[in-house]
């Protein structure tokens, strides 16, 4: 037999009339419950009002996600013992960012919509579709593009994203993890133009690794973002955001190339350039802090090991 | 005890007060400093996005070194370099292509990369070599009454399979180190949220709302003050404090520190020993704490 205990569920239920509300509900839980499970005997048992969604109940399908204690998961991948605090207790609400629609369940429509932008499908070469050609990848484009073809269009990673919520124009972890998996196939026609509708979007990532860590299925959007951001390089169109990015991390390629090390007071001229960096060393002098900003730190002695790491890349 | 130490472009520039503070309570513990010998940047959050390559085999020249230098472990204030450092190492062990060129760039650099090296942040090496206890006996001056908002970022904690000291989600290490100097550390929902530095050399506006973000929520929640873990944290929320205070048309600034610089305090040293920034020292001594 295997050993039963009573768990607190709190939850955050929901609906147009009635508005935000917790509710506690107590049910019998053993070390193989998962929180669907839990949420289901909840429906049957205690509140067949209460809405949520739950589908494969095996992390493929991506609809059970929520924030259980806060932390953004899918329920289905979630172990009640795992989830309760000391108390036995555990909290469940919707996904942040996304309109409630009710208890549970967040209208995930703005989700699609991203994921739409970046074109997710292959495009093939026409000899391959008309069957007189055959295109296999390589082991190691394979490889590349694995991790980024697992994603399960579940969401947390654009919930919790914190550049979604401040900037519009940024598309957000999943899409470019779905972008970049096509970027690096071979067999796709449209890496020109997937790059194009990537690049400025990738440069407004904050890299706070927020998505690594909720993503259920180890997609690692950022690693994605962070390959695009790789092209900007080839990549020959600009916009406001690639220009400065480009300025930026040019300057400290060279910086780095140069003595081993950042030099703050030349990156702030080249980036921000001399109107802007003058302000900057105002707001410094405010502060007190501008004595640090002129102080000059020793460069690398072996500079030759550094050139050689870099190579022939700046 | 001795400690491998690499401070970190930031924290050897504009940042330099986050060394200074570092290596004066460091002296207070009996935790000597050993400066990584000839260290470079780590290019952590810039060179990973041009080219992984050069980004791991610039880290693992820096490990390479602490091994030459015979230690097993190497601190760091600042979270972006310790971040950079363990995913170098996390991809160079994980990824096998990636292996292969990294260590084809290492060779032409006469570098063999030996392994075997711990990269830690400074205050996992005082949670867990120093202890809380014995920081506490070296509390001169309790900051009672003063609340702490107890910030972490994101480069400390994420991805937490890499990083590996604490949840990435209900963090406590900043608060057990601000409640050892007497204060009252104060929790809020932003406290690992990103503080927008990244985005400062690519796209400001949006970095600048995220660090106005971060300030307005440990302000909402009661804090005085704020401490923080990392050198480039800082770059952007103490020393850009009143960047911030204009371009939002603010009539506040929440006083910020370098979590050593408030244990510093605390060790009885003055905001002029620990190279604090005008706005925090003119508050600490209002406050009475200097």
């Amino acid at each position: 037999m295997v050993e039963e205990k009573e768990i607190t569920v709190n939850i955050k239920k929901y609906d147009e009339n009635n508005g935000e509300q917790w509710r506690t509900y107590r049910v019998n839980a053993n070390r193989y419950t998962q929180m669907t499970e839990v949420l289901r005997w909840i429906k049957y048992e205690q509140d067949p009002a209460l809405s949520y969604r739950a589908s494969c109940h095996m992390a493929v399908c991506g609809s059970c996600a929520m924030k259980i204690n806060g932390e953004p998961r899918l329920a289905c991948k979630t172990m009640a013992f795992n989830a309760i605090n000391d108390k036995n207790e555990v909290n469940l609400e919707a996904m942040d960012y996304y309109k409630e629609v009710r208890d549970l369940i967040p209208d995930i429509d703005t989700f699609y919509d991203r994921m739409y932008k970046v074109e997710p499908r292959l495009y093939a070469d026409q000899t391959v579709i008309s069957g007189e050609n055959e295109e296999r990848m390589t082991p190691s484009e394979q490889k590349e593009v694995w991790k980024f073809e697992e994603c399960i269009w579940c969401g947390l990673c654009v919930s919790a994203c914190p550049s979604v919520k401040e900037d519009e124009k940024f598309l957000g972890p999943a899409a470019h993890a779905k972008g970049y998996r096509f970027i690096a196939d071979g067999r796709d026609t449209k890496k020109a133009e997937r790059i194009g509708i990537l690049m400025d979007s990738a440069w407004r990532c904050t890299s706070c690794y927020m998505c690594y860590e909720v993503c259920p299925q180890d997609v690692q959007p950022v690693i994605a973002i962070k390959k695009t951001k790789a092209y900007v390089d080839e990549y020959p169109g600009t916009t406001e955001v690639i220009t400065m990015a480009r300025k930026h991390d040019d300057t400290i390629s060279e910086s780095i190339a140069e003595s081993g090390k950042i030099k703050e007071s030349k990156l702030y001229l080249k980036t921000f350039g001399y109107v802007a960096a003058m302000k900057d060393m105002m707001y410094m002098m405010k502060q007190g802090k501008i004595k640090y900003a002129m102080s000059k730190d020793t460069d690398v002695k072996n500079i030759d090991e550094i050139k050689k790491i870099m190579g022939d890349k700046k | 005890m001795k400690v491998a130490y690499y401070p970190g472009c930031a924290s050897h520039g504009i940042a330099k007060d986050v060394d200074i503070a570092t290596q004066l309570i460091a002296k207070d513990l009996d935790l000597e400093l050993m400066e990584v010998d000839d260290w470079n940047c780590c290019g952590g959050g810039f060179m990973d996005d041009r080219n992984e390559e050069i980004h791991t085999s610039l880290n693992l020249r820096n490990l390479n070194k602490v091994k030459e230098m015979g230690y097993d472990k190497m601190a760091t204030p600042c979270s972006v370099c310790l971040n950079s450092h363990r995913i170098a190492v996390d991809k160079y062990e994980n990824d096998s292509d990636l292996k292969e060129n990294v260590d084809k760039r290492l060779e032409k650099a006469n570098i063999e990369y030996e392994g075997g090296v711990d990269s830690e942040h400074f205050i996992w090496v005082l949670i867990q070599d120093v202890g809380i206890e014995n920081i506490q006996k070296h509390v001169k001056k309790p900051l009672k009454d003063i609340k702490i908002g107890t910030y972490y970022g994101c480069q400390l904690l994420r991805p937490s399979n890499v990083m590996g000291f604490e949840s990435a989600h209900d963090p406590h290490s900043v608060m057990d180190l601000v409640a050892a100097t007497g204060a009252t550390p104060i929790s809020f929902p932003l406290k690992a949220s990103c503080c927008g530095f990244p985005l400062m050399g690519s796209n400001p506006p949006v970095g600048l709302k995220m660090a106005n973000n971060i300030l307005s929520d440990a302000r909402n929640n009661g804090a005085d003050m704020m401490v923080h873990p990392c050198s480039l944290c800082h770059l952007q929320l103490d020393v850009t404090q009143l960047k911030i205070k204009d371009h939002f048309k603010q009539d506040w600034t929440l006083p910020t520190l370098y979590i050593t610089q408030l244990i510093g305090l605390a060790f009885g040293h003055s905001p002029e020993e620990l190279g604090i920034g005008k706005i925090t020292a003119k508050y600490l001594r209002e406050r009475g704490f200097a």
